[in-house]
């Protein structure tokens, strides 16, 4: 712990409770607290969402862990099928014509994690990748179904496509043109997940669906 | 049509500068850089025997001068708010009423709204002026407690005593077209009563003998409390007053708030999209002047043409822990009647 201490003093900028203090602490925490912050602030470099959905954990995990349910909650993935490459798929991103998004779904039923390592036109490096978590809504809110949080991290290749070549037409729009429009793309599909599984799970029905027949393109 | 035709205020003594409390023996200084806690350079406070009733005499003297004695001892609406009060069972306003030589049909001591009480009284005044036969009203806010509570001996040493200041601040309303209020937007908030109190260490009530000091009970959590509070409040009653109006905030050309510290300052203009330049405060100068601020600034801004002919001009804020917020848009004409 000393030794702990002794290396902690060597580091610049640090505040923790033993300096500055509890009051000077607390002021400084003050002043970083504003009415309202801009969006490029609090969506510039990271865009985190989250929702309570009144529906299992763990079979809002289940749900998610199945790639192919993006093609009900997603605004525009559609037509999934395997690349030929194990557990990558290709679909289309419909938001732009003939644009091939391809995805590979990395889960962890501990921790209940999702994560979609995607990317346009190629498969062979999945740089867009979409973080989701479930978090038991009793643990974190005391009332019953999950919390799911979304983040995406602003990778640099969202601002500079490293493969024009290979997108289907020259002037086809490149997705990272649009993350401005992240936070309020990926509510309109939180509000899309959190309503089927609502729905389904109000009414009895099986939460997950049979994949549809992938059909050769 | 009411409007607020005249402003006028009066600050107590020469300024006091901030080493009489920095400097001061054992002055806490940990958070004097942090701006919730900032001293501002300057403040005044009122002289030992001097009262609220006093202030408001010497701040009406200018409305005296520029519209006759005989039209402020004519009006038939005086609204008084007064911190600290100088008599436990009564306000100041019947005091003021005999010093002016005024014979008002309504008389109200306003004990609530605190630092936004100049709008919630311009607002009972305008209803009253509406709807009555009454044609002339005078509102006034004093502010004591700087140079009464904050001066004491173990008061002082607080970061909290450094920041307030004492002064009066009045408005004269008549039934006129000059300088008129355009709409009104109060809320009086019960979910946040009682969060604001007063201390004394030894538990006693605050007119019972001992030796404990006065001071405003403010912990860090209820800090915490009142900034987010402030930080919604203000800017929600100002959006809303805007929308009723027609008008974007950004249309505000004047905006005068209460000023209880730099945090507040900034993050109500960053709220509601307006440069510094626009929202117009005396903070350096006075300090937080609680319910004195709106009127003194205003009168400030006025004085030293700040604002312009046809300005929209809002005032607003809120109180105490939260438990009241307001905000009044008027046009300003010259103000001088």
């Amino acid at each position: 712990m000393n030794e702990e201490s002794s290396t902690l003093a060597d580091i610049p900028g640090l505040m923790r409770i033993e300096n500055p203090g509890k009051e000077e602490l607390t002021a400084h925490c003050m002043e970083l607290t504003h009415a309202v912050y801009p969006h490029h602030q609090v969506y510039g470099q990271f865009c985190t969402i989250h929702a309570h959905v009144d529906c299992p954990p763990e079979q809002a995990y289940d749900y998610l862990r199945q790639g192919h349910h993006l093609e009900e909650w997603t605004c525009s993935l559609r037509d999934f099928a395997p690349s030929g490459t194990p557990g990558l798929w290709v679909g289309y991103d419909r938001l732009e014509d003939d644009t091939r998004i391809y995805c590979k779904v990395v889960a962890d039923p501990e921790a209940m994690t999702v994560d979609y390592h995607c990317s346009w036109d190629q498969g062979e490096k999945l740089w867009m990748i979409y973080l989701m978590r479930v978090v038991p809504a009793p643990l974190v809110l005391d009332k019953p179904g999950s919390v799911i949080t979304w983040t995406n991290c602003r990778h640099p290749y969202y601002d500079a496509n490293p493969h024009p070549d290979m997108a289907p037409r020259s002037d086809r729009p490149w997705v990272g043109d649009f993350w401005d429009l992240f936070y309020a793309g990926h509510t309109v599909e939180m509000n899309n997940l959190k309503a089927i599984l609502e729905h389904r799970h109000r009414n009895g029905l099986p939460i997950s669906m049979a994949p549809a027949q992938a059909v050769a393109r | 049509m009411v409007s607020l035709t005249d402003v006028a205020s009066y600050l107590p003594g020469e300024p006091v500068p901030a080493e009489f409390y920095t400097d001061y023996p054992g002055a806490e200084d940990k958070l004097r850089d942090h701006p919730m806690f900032k001293v501002p350079p300057l403040r005044h406070h009122v002289a030992a025997d001097e009262t609220n009733a006093d202030m408001v005499e010497r701040a009406v003297q200018p409305l005296i001068e520029r519209h006759g004695r005989d039209e402020i001892r004519g009006v038939d609406v005086l609204l008084v708010h007064s911190q600290l009060p100088d008599l436990p069972f009564v306000g100041a306003g019947t005091e003021v009423a005999r010093r002016l030589g005024l014979n008002p049909e309504w008389l109200v001591d306003v004990a609530n709204a605190g630092c936004a009480s100049f709008v919630y009284m311009l607002k009972m005044a305008r209803q009253i002026l509406t709807t009555t036969e009454a044609k002339t009203a005078l509102i006034c806010n004093a502010q004591s407690a700087a140079g009464q509570c904050f001066t004491q001996s173990e008061v002082r040493r607080l970061a909290q005593a450094a920041i307030p200041g004492d002064g009066c601040g009045v408005g004269y309303v008549t039934t006129s077209a000059d300088t008129p209020v355009l709409d009104v937007e109060t809320r009086h908030i019960g979910a946040y009563a009682g969060d604001m109190t007063v201390a004394v260490d030894d538990g006693r009530k605050y007119w019972e003998p001992g030796e404990s000091q006065l001071r405003i009970g403010f912990t860090d959590s209820s800090v915490a409390k009142v900034l987010a509070r402030g930080n919604r409040l203000v800017p929600e009653v100002v959006t809303d007053l805007c929308r009723r109006l027609g008008v974007a905030s950004t249309d505000i050309d004047v905006l005068i708030t209460n000023q209880p510290n730099r945090t507040f300052l900034r993050n109500w203009r960053e709220a509601l999209q307006l440069p510094a330049q626009r929202h117009l405060n005396t903070f350096d100068q006075y300090g937080n002047l609680f319910g004195a601020a709106i009127p003194i600034t205003l009168d400030h801004a006025n004085r030293s043409q700040r604002i312009e002919d046809g300005d929209l001009v809002v005032l607003g804020g809120f109180a105490h822990a939260g438990d009241f917020a307001g905000a009044v848009a008027v046009r300003w004409h010259g103000g001088r009647g």
